[in-house]
């Protein structure tokens, strides 16, 4: 299954991708108009700062963008008390008309990758964007401006770790 | 040959053996047997008596979750159990031959043994029908005596109140919640209640549920009597071993298992509130009667019942739950009180504490520098209970994270450097996959 990864190399902490879920998930699916009418919600997906002193310097990376692992068996659905919480196709989402809010999921994500806010958040690998993709399915992923979001399976993006890092313009060619 | 699986018990770990069941074993014979009509989640009942929910919206899978799963679910209860001849046998009569039997009989609602505490009106709050009886009474019902104040208790008594009921909830114990909350917390909790116009008093000794035809009120050992029409009891469950006499299944205070989840006669396992498993904490067997614990349970039975040997990892003492729109995750031993209300002394030798503002706290609880219990009021704050809830499971030393801490929010990356630390200690594929991104 396609998930989303981030390589910490290229992630410079902008933080687009948070911005561009964020409107992704508004109705009006836009930044102008989505702030003028308060639909702004949290974003699904973070930006983090890897590690607190003295790690930061040891790891290498200053900052990674995080958001739900789509895991398997998936604590968040075993904790679910209304079922809202679920597996599809390999990807883990709420049912948000069924969450009633008792944040059993947001106690046992080890990730921390869902938001409570009235009901359970979470990266949801923008539904709505089917049939209107720019150049990537997701929303962060067409958002990140250096490249450092991947969609695909583990097995390749390790392949993309391999590579020695460049900068988005030498890859272009 | 077709193997036969028989289930007793249809709720959270039931559930999800059969599911687990069905998905690996496509062909085998799967029989869910269950003394309730139909499935339903017990731990939204409080919802549906506040009215937030209405019965259709009680179900955690779809009503045809067992047919879809072709599995045979059978309305009875089951009345004995013969391990030499693997029979179980049902109120109605028959008798089902099993090759794996799951016992995921769940828990009942202990009552006080005071005088007129079965009298009509007195209710748990563990059954469907619990709920559909205190709600056929409100109409002639002003005021509510709650018997307890932990979780359950106090889910009743907010639904109640919020049903427009003159609430009062009578604890044994010097705080309410007291298996969840340490004292400071809990007076938190006490001061919501109070502000929303529920009652409460602590140190309360109930001695009699008083009435003829109607119940009138209920008794404290000092004489006192409060007035009510009806009483709910939320003072905590007991494993149902009913089933258990005359068999030599060993049991403690719930069902024995092992790590693969077995009882001690072969062929039978145990899931769910019934099943005293590892507790990842405690470092003895103990039964977390939680939902998410049963339903893990159920898979990791039904899993090792297909013979794919699959180590229960445990589960341990946490909890979360809402009261009048403020959240709290709890999570350790080191929160309870030591003594007879379940903690241990010398759980902790430090804690960290920030009261921002009201309604916002944060209290974690250490040991030799790892987490060992922690308390989070509030919705920005829970953010962070389950990135220190595996913290503390894997008992990792957060001495150079420990000025964060209580800054902390869903910062996995924060902690990352830990968890590569310890990476032995983080197996599942997720972490892995992040120990190697950031090791580039």
């Amino acid at each position: 299954m396609e998930r989303l990864f981030c390589d910490p190399r290229r992630c410079v902490g902008c933080r687009a991708c948070e911005i561009a879920c964020a409107v992704e998930h508004t109705p009006s699916k836009d930044l102008f108009r989505s702030v003028l009418n308060g639909e702004l919600g949290p974003p699904r997906r973070r930006v983090q700062t890897v590690g607190a002193e003295p790690y930061r310097v040891a790891i290498g990376g200053v900052a990674l963008s995080l958001s739900c692992h789509h895991c398997d068996p998936a604590p968040c659905v075993d904790a679910c008390i209304t079922g809202a919480m679920h597996k599809e196709n390999g990807q883990t989402l709420c049912d948000t008309e069924k969450c009633v809010g008792c944040w059993m999921c947001v106690m046992s994500c080890p990730y921390g990758a869902i938001t409570p806010r009235v009901k359970a958040l979470k990266c949801d690998l923008c539904p709505d964007r089917r049939g209107r993709t720019g150049r990537s399915r997701y929303a962060c992923v067409e958002a990140c401006p250096t490249e450092a979001l991947f969609a695909g399976t583990f097995e390749e993006f390790q392949r993309v770790l391999a590579e020695p890092i460049r900068a988005v313009w030498e890859g272009a060619q | 040959m077709t193997e036969r699986y028989v289930i007793i018990g249809a709720s959270a770990a039931g559930s999800s053996a059969a599911e687990t069941l069905r998905r690996h074993a496509p062909k085998a014979q799967i029989t869910v047997v269950s003394d309730e009509k139909i499935t339903y989640s017990k731990p939204l009942l409080s919802y549906y008596l506040a009215g937030h929910l209405g019965e259709e919206q009680l179900f955690f899978k779809a009503p045809d979750f067992y047919e879809r799963y072709g599995t045979q679910r059978i309305h009875a209860r089951a009345v004995g159990l013969r391990p030499e001849k693997s029979i179980v046998e049902l109120s109605d009569g028959q008798k089902l031959q099993y090759d794996k039997l799951l016992l995921a009989t769940g828990a009942a609602p202990r009552f006080p043994k005071i005088e007129g505490i079965r009298r009509e009106g007195v209710f748990g709050l563990r059954k469907l029908e619990d709920a559909q009886g205190i709600l056929a009474r409100l109409p002639s019902t002003k005021r509510a005596v709650v018997l307890g104040g932990g979780l359950v208790g106090l889910k009743a008594a907010a639904a109640l109140k919020e049903r427009g009921l003159s609430v009062t909830v009578l604890v044994d114990s010097p705080h309410v919640l007291s298996q969840m909350l340490d004292e400071s917390s809990a007076r938190i909790f006490e001061k919501i209640f109070e502000q929303n116009g529920v009652t409460i008093y602590t140190k309360a000794k109930p001695v009699a549920v008083l009435g003829t035809q109607h119940i009138e009120g209920v008794q404290l050992a000092s004489g006192e009597v409060f007035e009510c029409d009806v009483v709910v009891v939320g003072k905590g469950v007991d494993p149902r071993l009913e089933l258990l006499e005359g068999t030599p299944i060993r049991k403690d205070y719930g069902i024995l298992v092992d790590d693969y989840l077995r009882t001690s006669v072969e062929n039978i396992y145990a899931a769910g509130d019934v099943a005293q498993a590892r507790d990842v904490l405690r470092g003895e067997p103990w039964i977390n009667a939680l939902w998410p614990c049963a339903v893990e349970q159920g898979r990791v039975a039904a899993l090792n019942m297909l013979g794919r040997a699959m180590s229960y990892r445990g589960s341990m003492r946490m909890n979360s739950v809402q009261f009048f729109g403020v959240p709290v995750i709890s999570a350790g031993l080191a929160v309870l009180t030591p003594g007879p209300l379940g903690g241990r002394p010398g759980e902790h030798d430090e804690t960290l504490e920030s009261r921002p503002a009201p309604g916002i706290y944060r209290k974690i609880f250490l040991k030799d520098e790892t987490i060992v219990g922690f308390v989070l009021v509030g919705e920005v704050p829970i953010e962070a209970a389950g990135v220190l809830r595996i913290l503390m499971e894997r008992r990792v030393n957060v001495a150079p994270i420990k000025e964060e801490l209580l800054e902390l929010g869903p910062d996995l990356g924060r902690v990352l450097p830990l968890i590569v630390e310890h990476k032995e200690r983080f197996v599942e594929r997720e972490f892995q996959e992040l120990v190697q991104t950031v090791g580039v």
